[in-house]
């Protein structure tokens, strides 16, 4: 039998100390855990389909520096913040103050905050499931704390534009928390984008802990390049009546790895998970999403599209767990997928579990490819078999597309769209 | 304008179309009747160029240019277009973006320019209105969660969009009431003119009462075995199709 592969303890060691000291203790006390760490393998349960695209090598141990300069003049319509390589970059962040919210880099933070934040770092993730939020949680050099006072709304979208550059291998750990106030509100756009060629691993961790009432939109945008491995966890808290909204666009890459867990642990929470996934080529991508229903009366609504061409895998399991004092939990998950050609890959698998005896649980399933009646009408109308191809390809994904309700988003998301069917469906 | 000659067709193996000969002129209106399974069905699928159909001898031409070598789309470009007897649903393409893309596919084929959104929208909205189409049913998904009757109709507003040479119509009057049937066929009226030809295949004559033909033809087993004018329905009307010697599986069944 060969032995276990253990995480290189070449990954255990932060290059810089340049955060307040509770934090520091945080990081090192999350190293020690991670000594011997298994990476996992297809007999891993919950990488059992995507262990193989994972390629570890030391020098992609090493923190990429966050010095150079970032790609992102971009203008967005709303506040911005850059991180590059996992450290957020003031000068080309634009935001103002406002009343009842707080942005702050961890790097800025007071010793009182710092150790209050320590406290709470990670406990919104069961690190079990998503095994490289300890990485991060050993590395992690900066981050974002976001605090909104109870009440307190923002009036724009806040974009986080998370660059990597890897002009040399290297790893970055990017980190957000959000700790929502009662009944406050607000939407966050990630953006995970990629510069320069050499192979580089980016460990993501964000987090919301949304109290009473609050009402949190949550985007993620997945973009990055060929040459990154992209491991990421999202842990959400939901208190009393909160709701919690999710829109996941995720394009392929060597690994792509998203673990989304909610948690609803107050009477009336709402959550809804949209996602979206492409892949071609050789890429991967894998959704992880587990919701876990704690408090009675919750709701939620989970909808995830995959869309696989070429030689490409793509990988959804979805958990929801009914606790037994959850009753009358509402939940329903509906996973459809679409394979493009014969040789990609979809493994999809639903995971109930329900100690509650009061509740309603649906969930569905789909494999298919484009159906042939729909082409034959369309082409029987003069449109061209690559238009539609492309009609009948986006209507799989345009009721989710059409969600996200950030008009910038959904252009970038169809701008991206669009380079996906260039490349995958050739005019014939 | 379209000439069938010695067509025969099969669907996994089964022959199915053994021999039609048919001669269609510009202006003209043909009725094809005949029995379920006869073939009728096939023959419209095959004129637009279904794959799941394979010809397997014989010749159609459209204004002298080798159908059989054109693919689904270009057929349609050249000027074929077939109402479906069941128009398929698209959940999530609208219906006005699917016929703008038709529109300006075949526009651009003639070399003309595409027509932008706005103005695309008046016409859209002027041809619903002549098929008595709710402008709201534009935005809704390609015949998502339409009646039959509006399913029918749709297919006669692309008609209407399209401006077809040879307009196929296939069963366009069946699960229709009295009403949407007037409908339908004063859209299909609407489409006559001297440069224009209409092949309308149907089970009963009672569309022919609304659309009345110049020929009818009579499908049995994969054969036209009988033609004639307007009279030939009337006849089928009141003597069944055992009157020539052929049953009609429907009416066997039932």
């Amino acid at each position: 039998m060969k032995p276990v592969p253990k995480l290189s303890s070449a990954f255990l060691h932060a290059a810089c100390d340049c955060m307040p000291e509770p934090l520091l203790a945080l990081r090192k006390q999350r190293a020690s855990a991670l000594v011997d760490m298994p990476l996992p393998t297809r007999k891993t349960e919950n990488w059992k389909y995507s262990a193989k695209y994972l390629k570890l090598s030391d020098d992609m141990a090493i923190s990429l520096p966050a010095d150079g300069k970032t790609g992102t003049s971009l203008a967005v319509p709303g506040y911005k913040v850059v991180f590059l390589n996992g450290v957020m970059i003031p000068e080309a962040s634009e935001f103002p103050d406002l009343d009842g919210i707080t942005i702050e880099s961890f790097r800025d933070l007071n010793n009182d905050d710092a150790t209050a934040l320590s406290k709470k770092l990670g406990g919104t993730l069961d690190h079990d499931q998503a095994q490289f939020a300890r990485l991060n949680g050993a590395r992690f050099e900066d981050g974002l704390l976001i605090r909104l006072k109870p009440g307190a709304v923002l009036d724009q979208p806040l974009f986080i534009i998370h660059e990597t550059h890897g002009d040399a291998s290297g790893s970055a750990y990017p980190r957000v928390y959000v700790e929502a106030g009662a009944n406050s509100q607000m939407t966050l756009v990630e953006e995970y984008t990629s510069g320069g060629e050499a192979p580089v691993l980016v460990g993501t961790v964000t987090e919301f802990d949304v109290a009473d009432g609050a009402n949190i939109t949550s985007i993620r945008l997945n973009m990055e390049g060929e040459n990154v491995q992209h491991i990421g966890a999202t842990g959400v808290l939901q208190a009393r009546s909160s709701r919690f909204e999710s829109h996941c666009v995720g394009f392929g890459g060597p690994l792509r790895r998203h673990d989304l867990q909610v948690r609803l642990e107050g009477e009336g929470a709402e959550t809804k998970l949209n996602g979206v996934v492409v892949t071609q080529g050789k890429q991967h991508y894998d959704n992880h999403t587990a919701i876990d229903h704690v408090a009675a009366h919750c709701n939620s609504e989970e909808t995830y599209r995959n869309i696989a061409a070429d030689k490409s895998h793509a990988v959804f399991n979805g958990r929801i767990h009914i606790h037994q004092d959850a009753q009358k939990s509402n939940a329903d998950m509906n996973n459809k997928n679409l394979l493009l050609n014969s040789g990609a890959e979809i493994d999809t698998k639903p995971e109930l579990e329900i100690y509650a005896d009061d509740v309603k649980c649906a969930h569905g399933a789909t494999i298919g490819q484009l159906d042939e009646t729909s082409l034959f009408y369309l082409v029987s109308r003069g449109i061209g078999r690559r238009d539609a191809n492309v009609l009948l390809t986006m209507a799989f994904i345009n009721e989710l597309v059409a969600q996200i309700p950030v008009e910038a988003v959904r252009e970038t998301a169809q701008t991206r769209l669009n380079e996906f069917f260039d490349k995958t469906f050739e005019e014939a | 304008m379209l000439s069938i000659k010695n067509l025969h067709a099969s669907v996994e193996d089964k022959e199915i179309l053994k021999g039609i000969n048919l001669e269609i002129k510009a202006g003209e209106v043909h009725a094809i009747m005949g029995p379920n399974g006869s073939g009728k069905s096939t023959l419209s699928q095959v004129l637009a160029g279904n794959e799941a159909f394979e010809v397997t001898s014989g010749e159609v031409t459209l204004n002298g240019e080798n159908l059989l070598d054109l693919e689904t789309e270009e057929r349609a470009r050249e000027g074929i277009f077939l109402a479906f007897q069941y128009p398929v649903e698209i959940p999530g393409v609208s219906n006005l973006q699917f016929l703008r893309t038709a529109v300006n596919a075949m526009r651009q084929h003639r070399g003309e320019e595409e027509m932008n959104a706005a103005e695309f929208m008046k016409l859209a909205r002027e041809v619903s209105k002549q098929v008595d189409l709710d402008p709201s049913f534009l935005k809704r998904g390609v015949n998502e969660g339409f009646s039959g009757g509006e399913k029918k109709r749709n297919e006669i507003l692309q008609a209407l969009l399209l401006q077809p040479k040879l307009a196929i119509l296939d069963e366009t009057d069946s699960g229709l009431d009295i009403d949407a049937l007037k409908v339908v066929s004063d859209g299909v009226n609407a489409l006559r003119s001297e440069d224009r030809a209409i092949l309308m295949v149907t089970h009963y004559q009672r569309l022919l009462n609304h659309i009345v033909p110049d020929y009818v033809h009579v499908l049995a087993g994969g054969r036209i075995i009988k033609s004639g004018g307007r009279e030939l329905a009337l006849e089928l009307e009141e003597k069944g199709y055992g009157w020539l010697g052929i049953k009609d599986e429907e009416d066997a069944g039932n």
